[in-house]
């Protein structure tokens, strides 16, 4: 197989990743819930994932790295502790359902700002206009659909000089692009633990720059007394066991993007993008969704005028190719790129694809119209 | 041998301080608090044998030292270490 569908899961994992899932369901229980051997193990495996992952997002303090089961779940914990019935929020025109469909549901009133595809300017020019009364910024990092690198510090300085909170869906770029916590001023970032930090499916990462609110409640393995959660993070925002496993898999995968750095595989996903878009472009039959001017993040969408994105993604999966069709769970993108009706073809990298994957990719591209 | 106890507010607190302890250089362990200890049940603390001038020096410093210190007088934890 084929796999080019790593902006909804990176499938290929470094091989320490699989031999710490395993290790840890058979060495490794429940942290905060004993403290016998392999509930300190857990808790060991736990704290140096926190560690890991404050060191590759410039934080001092491993505590405000607080473990979810991935990003929609550290998205909701994020506007569930800032949105509220009639606040203004402003968000960009290629969010993810998991940004809207909670700010929807918080009663907050939603305003877009930014609808032109690749067209950093504009975008912010169109923050900047909109950004007055704002009570709350939350923006994605990249478009999950286009892979439209957004100009994230841009909007980030805005926010500070308004003093609006500001929530960062880095869903796409954690692990590709640097992402500096601190630097960016961000009340909380938001990521996956199980697309770029190379971690088990199960895994997400909320960074906080403040205590934040609860989600749900529960077993925290402290203060068990009082019948609120404990006022400290991580523990505040952690109700209920924790997946070890996966915690385990995502700090070999956080150690795998350290040691390799963000910047080289993100390099190494825009060779890929190179030739695959050199490959595509001649292919009279695909309108491809290319940012000639740079600023595109490890994906390609297509639309073709012979076959829906559906139909083409069968025909793919007929060559052993698996690529992802639809609207991706981001219907406001496609209404910013006009592309809502029919949704795309995504064909999204990894760093782990050969040349020669992304040459069988095209030709099977090829023959299919 | 003397042994000391530093009462932590959470696990992760306590895994804090021992690798802040851990970079000057002093050993301590991560257990659970002794019952009776804890003000709201459950907690976490540091235990140490040596060092613990330092270790509450280096704490201070980084304003990690938020809970009570006791001393082990053999038979149990006498409150509370004299911090002075």
């Amino acid at each position: 197989m084929i796999y080019l569908d790593s902006a909804a899961t990176s499938f290929l994992k470094p091989p320490a990743v699989y031999g710490a899932v395993g290790r840890a369901m058979l060495q490794a229980s429940s942290p905060g819930r004993g403290g016998y051997r392999s509930a300190m193990k857990a808790a060991e495996i736990v704290y140096r994932c926190r560690e890991v992952a404050a060191e590759l997002f410039h934080m001092d303090d491993p505590s405000r790295v607080v473990f979810c089961s991935n990003a929609t779940h550290a998205l909701n914990i994020a506007i569930h502790s800032l949105a509220a019935p009639g606040r203004r929020v402003l968000i960009s025109g290629f969010e993810h359902n998991a940004v809207t469909r909670p700010l929807l549901a918080s009663g907050a009133q939603i305003r877009v700002a930014g609808r032109k595809m690749f067209d950093e300017e504009d975008l912010i020019k169109d923050f900047r206009t909109k950004i007055d009364g704002a009570e709350l910024v939350v923006c994605t990092h990249v478009s999950n659909v286009f892979g439209f690198v957004l100009p994230i510090r841009e909007i980030a300085a805005l926010c500070l000089e308004r003093g609006v909170p500001f929530i960062i869906d880095a869903s796409q770029s954690a692990g590709l692009l640097d992402i500096d916590m601190p630097g960016l001023g961000a009340d909380f970032i938001a990521m996956p633990g199980h697309k770029g930090l190379m971690g088990p499916q199960g895994t997400g990462l909320l960074l906080c720059a403040r205590t934040g609110t609860p989600l749900i409640q529960g077993g925290a393995g402290l203060d068990s007394a009082s019948p609120t959660m404990p006022e400290d993070l991580p523990e505040h925002l952690e109700a209920g066991t924790l997946n070890v496993p996966g915690i385990a898999g995502l700090l070999e995968g956080l150690r795998y993007v350290r040691q390799r750095d963000p910047a080289t595989l993100l390099a190494r996903e825009e060779t890929l993008l190179g030739e695959l878009l050199r490959g595509l472009r001649p292919l009279s039959a695909y309108k491809l969704f290319e940012n000639r001017g740079g600023g595109q993040c490890g994906i390609l969408s297509l639309v073709s005028d012979r076959m829906d994105s559906e139909t083409l993604a069968m025909r793919l999966d007929q060559h052993h190719i698996a690529a992802r069709a639809g609207l991706h769970c981001a219907p406001l993108a496609h209404e910013s790129a006009g592309t809502k009706t029919m949704g795309t073809l995504r064909l999204s990298l990894s760093p782990f694809l050969e040349e020669e994957q992304i040459e069988r990719a095209i030709e099977a591209l090829r023959k299919i119209i | 041998m003397e042994k000391y106890l530093i009462m932590c507010r959470s696990l992760t607190h306590a895994q804090r301080c021992q690798r802040l302890l851990e970079q000057s250089g002093i050993i301590s362990s991560v257990i659970k608090a002794p019952a009776g200890l804890t003000q709201k049940g459950c907690g976490y603390s540091l235990v140490l044998r040596r060092h613990i001038k330092d270790a509450l020096r280096v704490l201070r410093e980084r304003n990690l030292l938020t809970g009570k210190v006791y001393q082990w007088d053999g038979t149990q934890w006498r409150e509370e270490y004299d911090l002075s």
